[in-house]
């Protein structure tokens, strides 16, 4: 009964996500490509592309832009920006908090490729440029962001991009907190910063963690936003791992070594995961 | 009183400016969306519902629009059809290993799209599924499955088996009390599923990227790509009302799904 | 009976998903009919497939007189170069490549490599027009496995342009420099009058491909050293002549001669070669033979009037005295290995590279006939300036593509870039070059030279 209910699942799944990390190690072993005189023989080269990535420039700065853009965008820009508007409207006296809520949700729940969009339009260079007409105003010259700044450009993008996430599991959490325990904290005179300090932050400290966990994750997935804007340049400036992971697989088809690229950013992801999953401790 | 007042102020104002720079980016794609002279910049629109037309008129754009819809489409309703059966398997039936597998499940959610999409890739030629919707919508299905069971189980989870078990006694066959008693019930379940599969499918860049070849099955994310890439020669009007059609289905259903998403999000739901 | 009920919704949910696929799906089987043959040709050029179209129905009148039935179906797919790749690319890989292709010669030795393209040697032996195709071309063409994959249709010769108007108008010299040091003194005059940037030559990672193809190779077959070694089949990743170019182009971009500003933003080639070149601020350019129709032609991306008055050429100074030009095999026709009409494709492959057909095209991108016997066909017989390129291609210099040539010419992107930046200078570029090389081609594929 169970195998025919939840069979065609299981199979799919096999077939679609696992099958693959199977494959990628097989083919990450061979020195498999689609174009030139190797490709019609494919050779078993062992842990070669692994010798070759751990000691390739290129694919050690990708994992260090990777690691900045993670730790910029996700752990600092989303959690902080998040935080302040998760605090910042529940449990407080603010009004017309959907409308709030509801602008800064806009940012995630559009397609990938709007975000892209509406920020080519932002940071347009020259003078008519949003972002530098903006900046004009404080005295700042205009910019051609995307080739001048692009990391930083795209880290701001992408917090953009994730405040609402942070926002919401912050929200969850805070909720829970006891308004009992607010109020008595207020009764012994700490005012709304001690509280965050001393009571909510001590008392989400799971969340937050799961949280870091979670978008550490996805930020190292992100490859629409960062490819549709700059394709990794201007001269690599902006090549994260998963878009040297396409450039390898897909402009020059050395898909043996893009697939041991995959895997080494599968261990990463795994044990972030697993620690997720362990931490999260959820139901079953 | 005065400094409670300027605090209030102060809250105001930060949270203002933080709303209005996440929403001030949408400004250009919607107004150069009715502009008759649209550009890369921001600018006051002369007032057009031409760009839209042209989207539908168009020999090309809206078959964009058409292929997002089958892919997503179709990917929601297997991913629907298989979590339904799947979940409440899940859901009701402890068998051996069932923890393990659940785990596994949320571990899978985990993996990311770019890092498998290679092996993927040659998997689908090898399955002849390679530049196809049948296999674009099973793969779409497969990544959208571990969320949705977990959806799903948890669901079921809730309704009572006392439910069932009275219509066992009534004379239904097992499977036949659950689908006659507890499916109609799962509706605000799968409305839920149904969502975030939908949303998620229809945003998806890389994977049709890497999938499709033929331009007359791209869906719109890709075909936006492509025209945004012709860099001199971009028709900004067509491309952000492209864009503005593409978006408001999101939105629209994220409105929708509020009420879904604080129980959501500690599965992690939503991004991914 | 539920159970039951259940299962139907299953099954017919399940048919439902299936179906819309299928439906989806269905428009892509073409219809094998066994009589008449359908043979599919892609262009991804936007000038190209309208050249062709137009010349289709002829072909198939042709065709049908000899008393054969076949049509042909023209793909447009119109993209940039490096998408264009890669969908080529999956799509050889998958099986599902149109008959006939054309895309430049830089791309066959690849695909050659990977068995995609179908084995046109002994096809051409048989060929009588084929004798009539420069030997130079016949030469470049021709696959480390002796064979040819690719039919040419199309060749270039590149040079440097100039204003002969603006240069008389500033009183430099226009005769035809004959070393580097001697262009590079003239070029200061230029910018010491107009204070702005006197030539354009390709470099940084904006201008792709063509940084290497258009600008860095053409210098560097003027220095004498070798750049891939077709002995042991390597690239020469460091020897004298690249760091002599790594080092030229320090030069002009520290004496202000290049368009830094430009060169570091996307489409280059726009407020160079199309906006401050014809408007007389930008005299020297690093250019082809497509410059006389593609770019500057009357219906080009940015006309000229006058074009003949005020245009002239240059050959590339050299370090051995002898200027040049650069000359390559540009677009060429190609089949597909798993075509189901070999014969039929290759037929349509010669006649495109034959008479009127290439004709029209030549005209349509600016390019020199890569054979005798165009000369005189419409409308390519009124372009001077393109049989004059033709009469060049004996006499220049060039570099057959090679596999790996994509990822060298990344690097060389890369490299020239750290010097417009300023970060590097011609020796860091040089070292940075040959380090990037590797770790793209891998260690395997690389050597250095030491002449």
């Amino acid at each position: 009964m169970v195998l025919g209910l939840l069979g065609p699942s299981l199979v799919l799944i096999a077939l679609f996500v696992v099958g693959p990390v199977g494959y990628a190690i097989w083919l990450s072993l061979t020195n498999k490509t689609l174009t030139g005189f190797g490709a019609q023989t494919p050779e078993f080269i062992g842990l070669e592309n692994y010798r070759r990535l751990l000691t390739s420039a290129d694919f050690l700065h990708s994992m260090g832009r990777t690691g900045e853009f993670i730790f910029f965008s996700a752990i600092v820009g989303q959690f902080l920006l998040g935080m302040l508007a998760a605090v910042l409207l529940t449990k407080s006296t603010v009004r017309a908090k959907g409308l709030f809520g509801g602008a800064i949700l806009l940012p995630m729940v559009v397609p990938e490729v709007v975000a892209s969009l509406a920020w080519a339009s932002m940071l347009a260079p020259g003078q008519l440029g949003t972002v530098n007409r903006t900046l004009d105003a404080v005295g700042v010259t205009p910019l051609a962001w995307l080739q001048e700044h692009p990391m930083a450009s795209l880290i701001v993008i992408n917090t953009w991009r994730g405040i609402a996430f942070a926002m919401i599991m912050f929200q969850a959490a805070i909720e829970g907190i006891s308004d009992d325990l607010i109020e008595a904290a207020h009764i012994d005179g700490a005012g709304a910063r001690k509280v965050f300090r001393y009571i909510t932050l001590p008392l989400i400290r799971g969340p937050i963690f799961l949280f870091l966990l979670l978008t550490t994750i996805t930020t190292a997935s992100v490859f629409g936003l960062i490819y549709f804007l700059t394709r990794g340049g201007p001269g690599g400036q902006t090549q994260v791992t998963s878009i040297y992971i396409y450039e390898h697989s897909f402009a020059f088809f050395q898909l043996g070594l893009g697939s041991a690229a995959s895997v080494i950013m599968l261990v990463v992801v795994l044990v972030l995961g697993l620690t997720y999953v362990r931490l999260a401790r959820v139901e079953v | 009183m005065a400094r409670a007042a300027l605090r209030r102020t102060g809250i105001y104002f930060v949270i203002g400016l933080l709303s209005v720079f996440c929403v001030v980016p949408f400004a250009w794609v919607v107004l150069a969306s009715v502009d008759k002279t649209a550009g890369l910049y921001l600018e006051l629109p002369s007032l057009t519902i031409e760009n839209f037309r042209r989207f539908f008129s168009d020999p090309t754009t809206p078959r964009l629009l058409f292929n997002s819809l089958l892919i997503s489409g179709g990917a929601t309703l297997l991913a629907l059809v298989l979590a339904l059966f799947g979940g409440y398997a899940l859901s009701r039936f402890k068998f051996f290993g069932r923890r393990t597998l659940m785990f596994t499940i949320l571990l899978v959610r985990v993996v990311p799209a770019t890092a498998t999409i290679v092996p993927l890739y040659i998997m689908m030629i090898r399955l002849h599924l390679n530049n196809s919707y049948t296999g674009l919508i099973l793969v779409e299905a497969a990544y959208q499955l571990p969320l949705v069971l977990w959806l799903m189980k948890g669901f079921f989870d809730s309704i009572p088996v006392e439910l069932e078990e009275a219509s066992w006694i009534d004379g239904c066959s097992r499977l036949g009390g659950a689908v006659r008693i507890v499916f109609p019930l799962s509706r605000p379940g799968l409305g839920a599923a149904a969502l975030f599969t939908f949303i998620n499918v229809w945003g998806d860049f890389l994977t049709p990227l890497v999938l499709l070849q033929s331009a007359e099955k791209y869906p719109i994310s890709i075909g936006m790509f492509r025209a945004f890439s012709a860099h001199n020669q971009v028709d900004w009007g067509l491309l952000t009302a492209t864009a503005v059609l593409y978006m408001v289905p999101t939105v629209l259903l994220y409105l929708f799904a509020r009420r879904y998403l604080l129980k959501a999000t500690f599965t992690g739901a939503l991004k991914g | 009976m539920a159970r039951q009920r259940s299962l139907a919704i299953f099954a017919a949910a399940l048919v439902a998903a299936g179906t819309l696929a299928a439906c989806g799906d269905a428009g892509d089987e073409s219809d094998e009919a066994k009589g008449p043959v359908t043979l599919t040709l892609l262009e991804y050029q936007e000038p190209r497939a309208d050249a062709v179209e137009k010349m289709l129905p002829d072909f198939e009148a042709a065709m049908t007189k000899q008393g054969r039935d076949i049509k042909v179906k023209l793909i447009r797919d119109i993209l940039p170069d490096d998408q264009f790749k890669t969908k080529i690319t999956q799509q050889y890989n998958a099986g599902e490549a149109p008959d006939v292709t054309d895309y430049g010669a830089s791309f066959v030795p690849g695909f050659a490599g990977a068995g995609y393209l179908l084995d046109l040697t002994p096809y051409l032996k048989k060929w009588s027009e084929w004798e009539s195709f420069y030997p130079e071309v016949r030469d470049q063409i021709v696959q480390p496995d002796g064979k040819i994959y690719a039919l040419p249709h199309e060749a270039n010769t590149q040079n440097l342009f100039y204003r002969k108007d603006v240069l008389d108008k500033l009183g430099v010299s226009t005769t035809q420099p004959t070393t580097w040091p001697e262009l590079i003194t003239r070029l200061k005059q230029i910018t010491a009058e107009t204070g702005k940037p006197a030539m354009v030559l390709p470099a940084g990672s904006t201008w792709g491909g063509g940084t290497f193809g258009e600008g860095f190779l053409n210098v560097m077959l003027g220095t004498g050293s070798t750049l891939y070694n077709t002995d042991s089949e390597k690239w020469v990743v460091e020897s004298p002549g690249l760091t002599e170019t790594f080092n030229l182009y320090d030069e002009l971009t520290n004496n202000d001669l290049l368009p830094v500003e430009a060169l570091l933003n996307p489409e280059p080639w726009q407020p160079t070669k199309y906006q401050a070149f014809p408007a007389g601020e930008l005299p020297v350019a690093a250019q082809g033979t497509w410059g006389w129709r593609y770019d500057w032609g009357p219906e080009g991306a940015a006309p000229i009037p006058g074009l003949l008055e005020k245009v002239a050429t240059w050959d590339y100074p050299s370090s051995d005295g002898e200027p040049y030009a650069v000359s390559s095999v540009a677009f060429s026709y190609e089949v597909s290995a798993k075509t189901e009409h070999p014969d039929e494709a290759v037929e349509l492959a010669k006649w495109l590279s034959s008479g009127q057909a290439i004709a029209e095209q030549l005209v349509a991108v600016g390019a020199a006939a890569p054979r005798t016997g165009i000369d005189d066909i419409a409308p390519y017989s009124s372009q001077p300036t393109l049989i004059e390129t033709g009469k060049q291609l004996a006499t220049s210099r060039s570099f057959p593509p090679r596999p790996g040539q994509d990822q060298i010419a990344q690097a060389v992107a890369e490299a020239t870039e750290g010097i417009l930046t300023g970060k590097m200078d011609g020796a860091a570029a040089a070292k940075a070059f040959a380090e990037s090389a590797k770790e793209l081609l891998g260690p395997d594929q690389v050597e250095t030279a030491t002449s």
